[in-house]
């Protein structure tokens, strides 16, 4: 496959030069790029000039480059939307590449289409892949990256980045381009290969006393052959994998010179500012327009009806507004026939009713549900019930779009670059290779960025006014005319035995994105076990939300454990360890919070503590939440959260992760919620989309159990599932009141 | 555990979905009001002499830059500031669920159109002690236009 690799070959494609090399490996079919989708026709050195900033650098590969100052440039494909991805992806190529991290920088991948995730499309795609030892694609014309360049996948999402992207490609990387650098050296200084040390980006010879930068050998390094598979450390040779270093984004966040979509002020490119406003319903139009107010308004420039929505272009942001706010829009009558969220709970009913015992599509089933519920000692049910919820991200939906002589140029916060892309093309009619898509840090996203509805907007507008505009949404736009997570109900029976144990488990419910293990209940041992889907019209569009359908999946079932615990009279987290018999990495985790959370200890009137475990993206966690009900209301107190990601990369940035997922997770439990009225959506802006505030979040304590040897977890996503159950058991242990709908607050007000 | 999953994922689905292509939607209406870097076409002048446009419509957009701090909804909330809707005719200081301050509270006036207009040209000097301490209106033609707005609220 490779046929770079034999060393005899080497003596010839050393004299080649660093062209020529490019072009032939590209010719002889072999991945001259580790990780990257190489296309026949946009080699190596097309990229080039997209990454490398002048002569003296030289690219050694895509993931890579080292400059004549021995600066180690990671070019990373995903986005940086506060997860911390980036610079922790350059923390797993500067260990595999012994770089000295303090001459490490970061750079985000041009969106081209050369710098497609291949590893996150087949994550997926085919999850159970994942695991593979001969996963590593080194050639181009892969499955994953057919599929992955057709869907245009440079998508951050999925708590991928680390686990995908870091594990099968930024540490191959980083070893393949160590090597290739020993391999350079030991020609050059005629010394046998496996003699020279590196370490902070130096080679080191020391039979002969040789020592260089890994400056001084990039060019040559460049025409070495690559080694498709490089060996990989071993944690125990590990120096930069498992310590906290510090991100490399976060001073630029600190002193303000980081540039967010929001900022985007590109050089040479003035601007005006456009506000749009889009339909209340969700399917319907623009019916008529009346502009005569705004137009007579300061600063408007323009005001235009596109049919699907209505934009004022204006001199500043606060004038477009304002004279939107004055424009009197009619739209069209939606046909939907859900109008309120009581009617969207009705048609979720009704599919489930229809579905009957037996019925609708069976997501997973083990052993005979039927026979060992009619056998059953005791018997449970429970329906649970989950509102609507929005992302709303900190920094505003927005797009700067600049559309002249037929090119087209956008700045804006996506997970999805690519995907806007080619949605821009469809919508502009300008081919994919003259739209450039420029995506800064994203402000918050949760999944909120991952369409391209905000960019083709403002490319519209900016095409058809002719000059670049910037479009920023209101809060309330962005609270009521997003894509959303859906509301939900689930439906469980149990059967419990004489002893008390759970053998027969039937779920049902509506809903079913990703990821698809999400509704299964498959760490826990139930022998006859049936999930099914009854599928329901949906009145919002779908959006991923933050663990997506973990995020209601993991309440629903951590909550009816929790009740078969009860019904079995039996403490709810000795119930789950033994349910966990087959389960030892889960069984710890569990263990472990219990432990530092002191479950089971006495505890003051009022104060209770519930207990939930969730396996979502790679990561196990487990988290015990204290709640204070003395008030009559919940205070949350503590969160204590046992996390088992594999072998976790930054401890420092995974526990802000996990701590971010709980406060995100608690912020739903507590109050999120939207609501349907006549179609569009009640809530509109914080307040009363309330987040949880700083005065409100609990203590939380992340430990950290590095299991080692299994493949790497995610970290942006986990800690979320169990925080509602968690603390909706712990309420029910404070009250004996079971809560089976979110939010919680307002049962209490 | 038997998973009849589906390989393919909502997220992909959705990518792969958007590569359809479809034909450019046309704008539907354009109304080109001036160029950017071209003056107002409409003279302030004329629009602060009445002649264009109604002194309480001008009053209501003017009144955007008090919004930062009053409502004039109905029913709307209090914000840093108190709501102002019907406000014209009313004692000062006598909205019983803002926490005005000891000046206002005890100022003893009556909001007319010329107590508005001397408060609004500088609210720290003609009631001393207020906790209005931003929001000043000096151009005159400006003050009128939001007593005026505020005023159509009291009817």
């Amino acid at each position: 496959m490779n046929d770079l690799t034999p060393k005899k070959e080497r003596s010839g494609l050393a004299k080649w030069s660093r062209r020529g090399f490019i072009g032939a490996g590209v010719l002889a079919g072999g991945g001259l790029l580790i990780g990257v989708a190489v296309r026949s026709g946009n080699p190596i050195g097309a990229l080039a000039p997209k990454v490398a900033a002048g002569e003296g650098e030289q690219l050694v590969n895509a993931w890579v480059k080292i400059d004549t100052d021995n600066v180690v440039t990671a070019i990373v494909p995903h986005c940086e939307m506060g997860q911390g991805a980036h610079s922790v992806l350059a923390q797993m190529l500067a260990e595999e590449l012994d770089a000295d991290w303090s001459q490490v920088r970061v750079q985000q991948a041009p969106t081209d289409g050369s710098y497609i995730v291949t590893d996150t499309a087949r994550q997926f795609l085919a999850p159970f892949t994942m695991n593979a030892a001969d996963w590593i694609e080194p050639t181009w014309d892969g499955l994953f990256t057919q599929i992955g360049r057709m869907a245009d996948v440079l998508i951050t999402g999925g708590s991928s980045s680390i686990r995908s992207t870091g594990q099968y490609q930024m540490r191959v990387a980083g070893a393949a381009a160590r090597k290739m650098l020993v391999g350079a050296a030991a020609d050059e200084w005629g010394v046998p290969a496996n003699e020279i040390e590196t370490r902070d980006s130096t080679l080191i010879h020391a039979g002969s006393g040789k020592s260089a930068t890994y400056a001084q050998f990039a060019s040559a390094a460049a025409e070495q052959p690559m080694d498709q598979s490089p060996p990989l450390k071993t944690t125990d040779q590990y120096k930069l994998i498992g310590k906290s270093k510090a991100r490399k984004d976060i001073p630029g966040k600190v002193d303000g010179t980081a540039k967010f979509g929001i900022d985007a002020a590109p050089e040479g490119v003035s601007f005006s500012y456009a506000a749009s406003v889009r339909p209340p319903v969700p399917g319907t139009r623009v019916a008529s327009m009346d502009a005569s107010k705004a137009k007579e308004m300061s600063g408007v420039l323009q005001i235009l009806n596109m049919g699907d929505f209505v934009a004022v272009v204006a001199d500043s942001y606060w004038q477009a507004q304002q004279a939107l706010n004055r424009v009197d829009v009619t739209w069209t009558e939606s046909e939907s026939a859900i109008k309120t969220s009581e009617d969207q709970f009705t048609a979720y009913r009704a599919a489930m009713d229809d579905a009957g015992a037996d019925g609708g599509d069976e997501a997973a089933s083990k052993g005979d549900f039927a026979g060992a519920f009619e056998g059953a000692a005791t018997k449970i049910e429970a329906e649970y019930k989950v509102p609507y919820l929005a992302h709303a991200p900190m920094e505003p939906i927005n797009c700067t779009a600049m559309v002249q002589d037929g090119k087209c140029d956008v700045w804006t916060s996506t997970q999805v670059p690519l995907m806007v892309r080619t949605e821009l093309s469809s919508a502009l009619g300008i081919d994919k290779g003259d739209i450039t898509v420029h995506h800064p840090y994203l402000g918050g996203s949760f999944g909120r960025r991952l369409e391209g509805v905000y960019a083709v907007m403002a490319a519209r507008v900016a095409q058809a006014t002719g000059y670049p505009i910037k479009s920023i949404w209101s809060r309330e736009e962005d609270t009521q005319k997003a894509l959303y997570r859906p509301a939900e109900i689930s439906r469980f029976k149990g059967g419990l035995d004489e002893s008390g144990a759970l053998v027969a488990y039937d779920n049902i419910f509506t809903q079913r994105n990703d990821p698809a293990e999400a509704s299964v209940p498959g760490i826990y041992s139930i022998p006859n076990t049936k999930v099914r889907v009854a599928e329901a019209p949906l009145h919002l569009p779908f959006a991923a939300w933050r663990s997506v359908d973990h995020s209601q999946h993991g309440f629903f079932i951590e909550s009816f454990i929790d009740e078969a615990a009860f019904e079995a009279n039996a403490d709810p987290y000795e119930y789950r360890l033994a349910m966990l018999k087959d389960a030892p990495r889960q069984a710890a985790v569990l263990k472990k919070v219990a432990e530092n959370s002191d479950w089971g200890a006495e505890l003051p009137q009022g104060r209770a503590k519930g207990i939930a475990i969730v396996e979502s993206f790679g990561t196990i966690v487990a988290q015990v939440i204290e709640v204070d009900m003395s008030a009559g209301k919940p205070k949350l107190e503590n969160v204590w959260a046992v996390c088992d990601a594999g072998y976790v990369v930054n401890p420092d940035g995974f526990r802000n992760q996990i701590e971010g997922g709980i406060v995100f997770g608690l912020t739903a439990a507590m109050y999120g919620e939207l609501d349907l009225v006549e179609g569009g959506i009640k809530q509109s802006n914080f307040h009363d989309y309330k987040m949880l505030r700083i005065d409100e979040a609990p203590n939380i304590m992340v430990d950290i159990i590095n299991s080692g040897d299994v493949p790497t977890g995610g970290a942006g996503e986990p800690g979320l599932p169990p925080a509602a159950p968690a603390l909706a058991n712990a309420i029910f242990a404070a009250t004996g009141k079971r809560l089976r709908e979110l939010p919680l607050a307002k049962q209490f007000a | 555990m038997r998973n009849n999953a589906i390989l393919a994922a909502g997220l992909l689905t959705a990518a792969l979905a958007a590569c359809g292509s479809s034909e450019p939607e046309p704008v539907v209406e354009q109304i080109v009001v001036r160029e950017p870097g071209e003056p107002m076409p409409v003279a302030t002048d004329e629009v602060m002499a009445g002649g264009k446009i109604d002194r309480v419509a001008l009053g209501e957009e003017v009144f955007q830059q008090c919004t930062g701090c009053h409502n004039a909804d109905p029913g709307g909330p209090n914000m840093a500031g108190p709501n102002l809707h019907g406000i014209v005719g009313k004692a000062a200081g006598t909205n019983p669920d803002y926490p005005y301050s000891e000046a206002m509270a005890s100022s003893g006036l009556t909001w007319d159109f010329a107590t508005l207009d001397r408060f609004l040209a500088n609210p720290a000097a003609y009631v001393e002690g207020t906790s209005m301490v931003a929001g000043a209106v000096r151009d005159g033609e400006e003050r009128a236009a939001i007593v005026a707005y505020l005023a159509s609220t009291s009817e």
